[in-house]
């Protein structure tokens, strides 16, 4: 495109560009069809509809306590919820719901202890099985972790967790909150609910020419060479505002048990009086790691391969960033088939 | 042979522009990781937690002194409904366990969570908040929020 043209197709493009950012909002997201199981607090189980059912094992999404679970099931044609029930998986959702002041004192003891162990239970009702598989990403399969170290006669067969944080020490957000400059109990004291807009900004933080400049420029540059693909940025964008806020207990608690004393790799987590022993964790385990993680880069995920008991252990390390690994255009011929590959042969 | 195809000057730009905003992206994820940028962000946080409890207080004295209530009222009315709910979830859970009990005899429960047998579980539910019941009949609707 010469000079002149390019001049010439900047006013549509400046148009359709604004139009793209603030029409975003409106983009739907995680449109598989699906029903309300089961309810408690702000907590919701959903099975999404299929009947396509071949594999016995269900499997339990659980994601973190920032962002919405939505992520799972962005959009049609590129959702994971997709295929998963594509490949026959009974697939189930566990929805943390939007805390408000109301549940400061959700704490990661009523999130594992109460929230995921009755979602656990409540799966196995609605199913009619034994056993279930967690699959878990980010916040959330730290949570599946912790849930199977703290309850090791538990109904989990098989977990699958998507760049994890495990071990923090080292790690960017460890830099910012782990040392006593950072104050969690004065912000949590303060916020009953840490507001979803401050999380999203201390993680853009982390990149901050990438996420504040970079993909508003490719975006551009994809407007105004005609190419810009409406449909795969909205909802991702879409989903990246979408921030409820995080209980300030469970902030709390996370802060100071993975950031200020990385209590879960040393073995010194308790819950409800009870450790969190990860040495007895059995289940057949699934890591997937990305190259370009800035959030819960490999080097901290992978201690935790040398600290449970599982027999099956596979880990499967990719290139990319901490969503776009399985949320990006190439994830579904590069990453989903593995995964359903290895959840297939155990379930 | 070597590349015969010459870049045009904007492909120039372009790739000088592109390396440039490479190296002040490495330069800012370099700044934003030291220990310095992380105490200024606690200070930081600090101040706008404070500053928004100040709002926040002067805001619900002047509500509280207009005989109103205010979003801490909302916040401890609704705090007491989740207790109430939590009462209900582990009264709801105690009947199940006794129902199982009563149901069937040679089964002890375990508690929620448990390994429970097919037989012991098939698509029973309990009696409320969008459970499945068993015996044949669906009863009450899903769970709405």
């Amino acid at each position: 495109m010469n000079p002149v043209e390019q001049l010439a197709r900047t006013p549509r493009a400046a148009v359709e560009f604004a139009n793209i950012l603030l029409t975003q909002n409106d983009a739907a997201v995680g449109l598989s069809p699906k029903d309300p199981v089961w309810t408690h607090r702000k907590t919701t189980l959903y099975r999404y509809r299929s009947e396509n059912r071949k594999h016995q094992v269900p499997v339990l999404l659980v994601f973190a306590l920032i962002n919405r679970p939505d992520i799972f099931d962005l959009r049609p044609g590129n959702s994971f919820v997709e295929f998963l029930l594509s490949e026959g998986f009974d697939v189930f959702l566990i929805d943390w719901g939007y805390p408000e002041e109301e549940d400061s004192e959700m704490g990661l003891e009523e999130y594992v202890c109460d929230e995921l162990h009755w979602g656990i239970r409540e799966v196995l009702r609605a199913s009619g099985q034994d056993e279930v598989t967690l699959l878990g990403w980010c916040i959330g399969g730290t949570l599946s972790l912790i849930y199977a170290g703290w309850q090791p006669d538990n109904a989990v067969r098989n977990m699958a967790l998507l760049t994890t944080p495990v071990d923090t020490h080292g790690s960017l957000y460890g830099t910012w909150v782990a040392p006593d400059s950072f104050d969690v109990d004065y912000v949590a004291d303060g916020y009953k609910a840490i507001p979803g807009q401050a999380i999203d900004w201390a993680n853009k933080l982390m990149k901050p020419v990438t996420n504040y400049w970079t993909t508003y420029r490719r975006l551009w540059e994809g407007v105004l060479a005609g190419q810009a693909r409406r449909a795969a940025f909205q909802p991702m964008a879409r989903w990246v505002a979408d921030n409820p806020p995080f209980p300030a207990r469970a902030y709390r608690d996370w802060i100071t048990s993975m950031y200020k004393e990385n209590s879960l790799v040393r073995g010194r987590m308790r819950l409800r009086r009870r450790r969190v022993d990860l040495s007895k964790v059995t289940q057949s385990l699934l890591v997937v790691t990305a190259g370009a993680d800035h959030i819960a880069p490999p080097q901290g995920t992978k201690p935790l391969l040398g600290l449970v008991a599982s027999e099956d252990v596979t880990c499967i390390d990719r290139p990319g960033g901490h969503i776009g690994l399985m949320a990006g255009s190439k994830a579904r011929e590069e990453i989903w088939p593995d995964i359903v590959q290895w959840l297939a042969q155990r379930s | 042979m070597a590349d015969d195809r010459r870049s045009s000057p904007t492909e120039d730009v372009q790739r000088l522009y592109e390396d440039a905003e490479k190296r002040t992206a490495q330069a800012f994820e370099e700044v934003v990781s030291r220990g310095s940028f992380g105490e200024l962000l606690a200070r930081m946080t600090e101040n706008v937690v404070g500053l928004t409890k100040i709002g926040t207080d002067a805001f619900d004295l002047i509500l509280r002194n207009l005989r109103l209530a205010g979003r801490s009222d909302v916040t401890r009315l609704a705090r007491q409904l989740g207790r109430t709910e939590d009462k209900l979830e582990l009264l709801l859970q105690e009947v199940e366990r006794l129902q199982e009990t009563l149901e069937e005899p040679g089964q002890t429960g375990r508690g929620s969570g448990r390994r429970s047998t097919p037989s012991s579980r098939g698509n029973r539910g309990s009696s409320s908040n969008g459970r499945q019941r068993s015996s044949g009949s669906t009863r009450g609707s899903r769970a709405s929020k």
